[in-house]
């Protein structure tokens, strides 16, 4: 098996290129942008380099230890964002770069950590509804009264002490999680399809229980916590998880009819829903520029327009006039100054992150696993589309961070996670 | 700093950028080439390859019981016709949780060995092929039951 012996250390040396890239990329666009915001480069360019430098070369050792087989791009991929993300924050919000980096310090460590408790992904699979309760508690942890935080209009923060978080975030990594062990114990139950309707085999009624479940709960974050980026994310991942599972593409056309249901329920009855939907529509009207949500997105297009085609340079154009430019709009602020070759290389970036994710998926020898990574993949595709299709006014905007690349703790850190229980389902599928 | 020079200094980051993007792309059309290549030849083509490198003894002899750390546990003399499993009637018994009571069977037929799945609750895999009829086993491959690996030698 000479064959087999010579593909590790092929991958491995493929690693270790691409996060030295990743690094150098990363430090590079931080580099550029002192130099085009002052005139000189970071006087803490050294340090914080030599930093995501231990800390890159810390993963890559808990990766060759943990995870041999892992797959070579997953985490250079990330790190790349990681690192455009931390010097677009510096760029428009200069005092945040800091605490982001601290958070990148501190997701790259949860990385390391998950890589290590958890050796086989199949060890989740026994958990599947202690995961299931503790996914949907964090989920709705804003609600309770005293602990629950309203921020810009959404309920979905929490504070205990001086700590505060966003724990649908972390909810979101465990629910795939719950959702793959589930539905793979279901999936012959939900794959029996008798009943004829048009085109399409549907299931019975009675197995649709699932769907509506999930349907409802997305409804509640909706209108409880009026996230409708979460909710919107959660029913999306949840369809496409049956749809992975049973390879049934009814589920796709009941998720789709359940959802216009939903969406058209909250546009009647919540007029934060009806806002968002008269902002996507009216923005660049000259009447609303000056009215709040409105000239937010405005200002993102105009970013988008004045950086054309290959944008003002780093630290040269005036992306910091986005309101929320380093956490929602973090992908206009791109736009603006690396121009569409910039926000295409982001999108193709998260392309092959979902790419090597799906590959995980099919290379994968059992169910969960198969499913867990085809989830968690959805997840990471699914909620970079929304915010990218949100400022680019392709959909309604609605809030939620572009992963690894906006500034947020919660998010940082649960993506990290994320991307861990990814690495390892890959280092699996290549063992068998 | 001139303009100039940032913006040479631009279009080498977008640059180094779609490097990046390039050989992570490349790093996957690779990796599914070579899935593709060894699916696409099947294990009857590789054979004459194997009987290059190793003239004498076609079959297998032994089999090596590991468990999931690579740590031998036992060894059989290949004979007759041997059931893996957590049952008391096994030949190759594993205390394994994930190994079914009957799990999986290797067996002569026509002068050669054959791996058969019986059932099982997690599949078996031979190189990581999961087994769903009899398939034949060489020297050096790798049968996977649960969490155990049971290496054939000649």
């Amino acid at each position: 098996m000479s064959h087999a012996a010579a593909r590790p250390r092929a991958r491995q040396g493929t690693t270790i290129a691409l996060t030295i890239l990743a690094l150098v990329i990363g430090m590079g666009t931080y580099a550029l942008t002192g130099l085009g915001k002052q005139g000189r480069v970071p006087a803490n360019l050294a340090l914080y380099g030599s930093l995501f430098a231990v800390l890159f070369a810390a993963s890559l050792l808990v990766i060759r230890r943990f995870a041999p087989f892992a797959d070579p791009a997953v985490f250079p991929t990330a790190a790349v964002l990681t690192g455009i993300g931390f010097a677009v924050i510096y760029r428009v919000r200069g005092d945040l770069a800091a605490e982001q980096f601290t958070w990148a310090a501190i997701g790259l460590a949860a990385f390391c950590l998950t890589l290590i408790v958890v050796r086989d992904h199949r060890q989740l699979d026994a958990y599947t509804y202690t995961i299931g309760l503790v996914g949907l508690a964090l989920l709705f942890l804003p609600i309770v009264p005293g602990v629950g935080q309203v921020i810009n209009g959404a309920r979905l923060w929490v504070r205990i002490g001086s700590l505060q978080f966003q724990p649908s975030e972390l909810g979101k990594v465990l629910i795939v999680v719950f959702l793959a062990s589930y539905l793979n114990a279901k999936r012959e139950l939900l794959r029996l399809a008798t009943v004829k309707w048009g085109p399409f085999r549907l299931p019975q009624p009675k197995h649709l229980g699932p769907v509506l479940l999930a349907w409802g709960l997305s409804l509640v974050i909706l209108f409880v916590e009026k996230d409708l980026g979460a909710s919107l994310l959660f029913f999306a991942i949840f369809v496409v998880m049956l749809w992975v599972a049973t390879a049934r593409p009814a589920y796709l056309v009941i998720g789709a009819l359940l959802f216009a249901a939903g969406a058209w329920f909250g546009y009647a009855n919540l007029a934060h829903v009806q806002l968002r939907v008269d902002i996507w529509l009216h923005a660049l009207e000259p009447a609303n520029v000056n009215l709040f949500g409105y000239g937010q997105l405005a200002q993102g297009q105009f970013a988008l327009a004045t950086g054309g085609l290959v944008g003002s340079g780093l630290g040269l154009g005036i992306p910091y006039r986005i309101p929320f430019a380093w956490t929602d709009f973090i992908f206009a602020a791109i736009g603006e100054e690396l121009g569409l070759l910039g926000t295409v290389a982001i999108i193709l970036l998260y392309v092959t992150l979902v790419g090597r994710g799906l590959r995980a998926a099919l290379a994968c020898a059992d169910g969960f696993g198969k499913l867990l990574a085809a989830g968690l993949t959805a997840a990471i595709g699914l909620q970079a589309f929304v915010i990218m299709g949100g400022v680019t006014r392709l959909i309604p905007l609605t809030g939620v961070t572009l992963p690894f690349v906006s500034y947020g703790g919660s998010s940082l850190i649960s993506n990290f996670i994320l991307l861990a229980l990814l690495v390892r389902v890959s280092a699996g599928s290549a063992r068998g | 700093m001139s303009p100039f020079v940032l913006s040479a200094l631009k279009y080498s980051l977008l640059l180094l950028l779609y490097f990046f993007i390039f050989r992570a792309i490349r790093a996957t059309v690779t990796d599914l080439r070579r899935t593709g290549a060894r699916e696409a030849r099947p294990r009857k083509a590789s054979a004459p390859r194997r009987a290059k490198q190793k003239p004498r003894g076609k079959g297998p002899g032994s089999v090596v019981v590991r468990d999931a750390e690579g740590r031998k546990l036992a060894a059989r003399k290949l004979k007759g016709s041997l059931d893996v499993g957590r049952g008391e009637s096994c030949s190759i018994r594993v205390e394994d949780s994930y190994v079914s009571q009957q799990h999986a069977r290797l067996f002569l037929r026509d002068g050669s060995w054959l791996v058969e799945d019986l059932g099982s609750t997690n599949g078996t895999y031979l190189n990581d092929q999961r087994v769903t009829s009899p398939m034949p086993v060489r020297p050096g491959d790798l049968v996977k039951v649960g969490k155990t690996v049971l290496e054939l030698r000649r």
